[in-house]
């Protein structure tokens, strides 16, 4: 091999290394793991597929898988929906629009521990910020299915400003002449929107929609500090249900077996998308 | 070309080589809390010339005398016998001021100038506590010398022999003395196992009935209560019925004047994931223990059948009490459902609340005048009984002329326990043990924000105890407060029935699933019935995938069962 390359493949090794021990191999582990009943400091005991069997069966997997959902499919349309909104309206001439821009992408850089505590203070039902200010009696917390909405009320006050960057980027990246051409044709905004704009935009938006469902799968950061899951089960999401059975009741196999399942449900909904995309551009 | 990529790589090397080393140095455990650790420019021993020693606390300079017999004769001044050890203990993550991990800032530096060691103290989230204990004793690793351990990890650690017994060790009069028969045997059970001890003193957790006293004794108001309601207030309460009933009088009316916005009947934590179904366990036990001198499926017995490992939560005795439970529930604030113990109680010391049931630190707190409204105002008891316990030998209803009222260590108790990994088990004991010796004990005890709590007889008051009321006064405490609050946890250590512990493997997750069923029924989403019988199915698959066998023989020893 010529000296160069091998300089070459030397620099790449420990990106290669990093691949193989950080991505690969626990992905790999992690799959074995799900064939066995492991109990740490003894011997692992094969037993198939047992795991998934239970994963089937289990009433509590089930439900958070629901949940899962449930919040990732409002959760996304809404960041989605917003954040097209918004940069629709950021796409035009604004008085202090650096400044409101500026505003807007803040809640993407805290940290989603912090938001949930933030959050908590937030939605607190006796006095809380929201509750206090405008005198509402609203049981936030308390209520399965308004503890629901408020996981996925800060999933989107978080993660609609990254929707909006990117949508806002690319909105100013469309030469001006489409438009100008347009208005010639029509001066309706919506047909400019849905003839012009939009197919422009087709590409970015399932790309986005690509990065935020696959975040948004797995989520655990805010219900976990902000509803630790409750009220009973009703925000205990699929990434909190395993992190339960492994770490807090050792059952590493079953745990394994949720994450893998967890993996391969993203991975249906990434392919989708992707085959999607090659359509588009082809 | 050649020769400077070489160069660049010897440099991209060093710099790694120097960050791994960095890296592991800075793993060592309790590296990084070393800010408790003395050197505040100020001493933390003083020698008195009759061998006995002043402890200076940390930052607060408070100081503990000891006497030469307490201290024990391996210590002495100018005498360091662990000088050049080291060791490390796991404790919750509360901080140098919070409680459990507090007292252990407080005194470390003194322990440290006493023996010539250093103390790592090693701060873990308490739902993190066991799995990074566990894996670290399953993996062999040994890192940690020892645990601030709460008592339901017992089964976990004493099975495979993670901890050390300290029987040699507590009557060696070179360690700091303390007396294991200072505790009641309700205490002293979760202690030990299978008669060894494993624990030394320190925190007596039970879960006592607390109550606005200013108010239920108040003429104006139980008149009122006579004229609305058509009889006497039931009060001191004797049984949840009555506790019931003065909770739905209150609820909803604004009985106190510290705010104009109404106030509750009760209040209670049932947030998930947290510590909700201690209020279940501790409600439902005069509904289901019977007290005796053996040990059976129904006798000093609640969790398990001895024989056969069934669950006995869905049993008639523990459905009802968990539909009194949930009636109890309505005279509480709603947002109560996704509430945690710190919300809970600051309710209660807000002057929000007629009763809450809880732990120790409650009367401690209410002493605090920066966080209560209530300090003088309290009222504290043994938690109330029941008229009808379930017999669940007979598979009946038994009436009782008495209310039957059982005492409980719900809670974690939290208390040192050394791993047999440690190689410096002297080292670990020894500051367990000055922990545990009269003075620094009911230092702890005096000063609610340890998160210590009475328990043993040198805690209490004479005549039960033998403790100063001059210790409690000048640490704040109001004195009506304290004779309830001390004569409630008296009659709940030393009731003739207790409510037996969980401590087996997998306590936790038992208790996991009874809680989460517990939330769904404060939500509406179960009723008492269903919650319960999901649970038991819950608890056999867990018991399954543990292993029956072993579960059941593990649950035998823990309760006793054929001694």
């Amino acid at each position: 091999m010529h000296k160069d390359n091998r300089i070459k493949l030397l620099f790449l090794l420990p990106a290669v290394l990093w691949v193989l021990c950080f991505t690969i191999f626990p992905l790999i582990y992690s799959v074995r793991l799900s064939f066995f009943n492991v109990k740490i400091g003894s011997p692992d005991e094969f037993i198939g597929l047992r795991n998934y069997v239970h994963l089937f069966q289990d009433q509590r997997a089930r439900s958070s898988a629901l949940i899962t959902l449930i919040f990732v499919c409002c959760g996304v349309a809404i960041q989605m929906t917003l954040g097209m909104a918004l940069a629709l309206l950021f796409n035009r001439p604004l008085r202090l629009r650096g400044i409101l821009r500026t505003v807007m992408t803040m809640p993407l850089f805290a940290t989603p521990i912090a938001v949930g505590f933030l959050f908590f203070t937030i939605f607190y039902e006796e006095g809380g910020l929201i509750n206090g200010l405008l005198h509402l009696n609203v049981p936030w917390l308390s209520n399965p299915y308004w503890a629901l909405a408020s996981i996925t009320i800060v999933d989107i006050w978080q993660w609609t400003p990254f929707c909006f960057l990117i949508f806002l980027a690319v909105l100013q990246g469309i030469p001006a002449h489409y438009y100008e051409a347009a208005t010639l044709e029509t001066n309706k905004g919506w047909s400019v929107f849905r003839f012009i704009t939009l197919p422009i935009l087709q590409p970015t938006i399932i790309l986005v929609l690509l990065l935020r469902i696959t975040e948004a799968f797995k989520v655990f950061d805010i219900p976990f500090t902000l509803t630790t899951g409750g009220p009973g089960t009703a925000t205990q999401v699929l990434t909190m249900y395993a992190y339960r059975v492994g770490m807090r009741f050792f059952n590493y196999g079953y745990s394994s077996a949720i994450s893998v399942f967890l993996f391969i449900l993203v991975m249906v909904v990434i392919m989708t998308l992707f085959k999607k995309i090659r359509q588009t551009y082809q | 070309m050649y020769t400077e990529t070489k160069v660049t790589l010897v440099v991209i090397v060093i710099v790694l080589v120097a960050l791994a080393v960095f890296l592991t140095r800075g793993c060592r455990p309790g590296e990084g809390t070393r800010n408790g650790s003395g050197k505040a420019g100020y001493q933390h021993l003083k020698w008195h010339d009759d061998g006995g020693v002043d402890l200076i606390t940390f930052e607060d300079a408070e100081v503990i005398h000891l006497s030469k017999d307490e201290l024990g004769t391996m210590f002495g001044r100018g005498k360091k016998p662990f000088t050049g050890k080291r060791i490390a203990v796991t404790v919750n993550n509360s901080g140098p001021k919070g409680g459990i991990s507090g007292p252990l800032y407080r005194l470390r530096p003194a322990w440290e100038e006493l023996t010539g060691a250093k103390l790592d103290i090693v701060e873990v989230p308490l739902a993190e506590q066991l799995n990074k204990t566990i894996t670290d004793l399953r993996l062999g690793v040994g890192q940690f010398d020892g645990f601030m351990e709460g008592a339901w990890y017992m089964g976990e650690y004493i099975t495979p022999g993670f901890i050390r017994p300290i029987d040699d060790y507590i009557p060696d009069k070179r360690f700091p003395q303390w007396d294991p028969n200072w505790l009641p045997p309700s205490l002293r059970n979760i202690h030990t196992w299978e008669g060894k001890w494993y624990g030394t003193l320190n925190d007596s957790d039970g879960q006592v009935l607390y109550w606005r006293n200013d108010i239920l004794t108040d003429p104006e108001w139980r008149s009122k209560y006579k004229a609305e309601t058509g009889k006497d207030m039931p009060f001191p309460t004797k049984t949840w019925q009555d506790v019931i009933e003065i909770a739905r009088y209150f609820n909803g009316k604004n009985w106190d004047d510290n705010d104009p916005d109404t106030d509750t009947g009760i209040v209670m934590h049932f947030k998930v994931n947290e510590q909700g179904m201690f209020h279940f366990m501790s409600l439902s036990a005069p509904f289901v223990a019977m007290g005796g001198d053996k040990v059976d499926r129904g006798t000093n017995n609640y969790w398990f059948d001895p024989e056969t490992m069934e669950p006995l939560i869905a049993q008639p005795g523990h459905v009802r009490a968990l539909e009194v439970l949930y009636r109890l529930s309505r005279y509480g604030p709603r947002a109560q459902a996704a509430w945690d113990l710190g919300t809970a109680w600051d309710w209660f010391l807000r002057g929000k609340s007629i009763f809450v049931f809880s732990w120790g630190d409650v009367g401690a707190l209410v002493q605090d005048t920066s966080r209560s409204k209530i300090r003088g105002k309290l009222g504290a008891s043994v938690l109330p009984g029941s008229y009808e316990v379930y017999d669940m030998n007979n598979k009946r209803w038994v009436k009782l002329p008495q209310p039957n009222v059982v005492g409980n260590t719900t809670g974690g108790s939290w208390h040192g326990v050394i791993s047999s990994r440690s190689e410096n088990p002297e080292v670990v004991y020894s500051f367990y043990a000055l922990m545990a010796t009269k003075p620094v004990s009911l230092w702890n005890v005096n000063r609610g924000w340890t998160g210590v709590d009475p328990g043993a007889s040198i805690h209490f008051l004479p005549p039960q105890g033998t403790a100063d009321l001059r210790g409690f006064v000048d640490a704040g405490w109001n004195e009506s407060d304290l004779r309830f609050y001390l004569k409630a946890y008296h009659d709940n250590f030393f009731a003739d029935t207790m409510l037996p512990y969980l401590r087996i493997n997998g306590a936790e997750e038992y208790w996991r699933a009874l809680d989460q069923n517990l939330s769904e029924t404060m939500i509406g989403r179960l009723s008492p019935k269903e919650a319960l019988t999901r649970t038991a199915k819950e608890w056999d698959e867990i018991t399954n995938r543990r292993g029956r066998a072993a579960q059941l023989k593990q649950y035998q020893r823990s309760i006793g069962y054929g001694r």
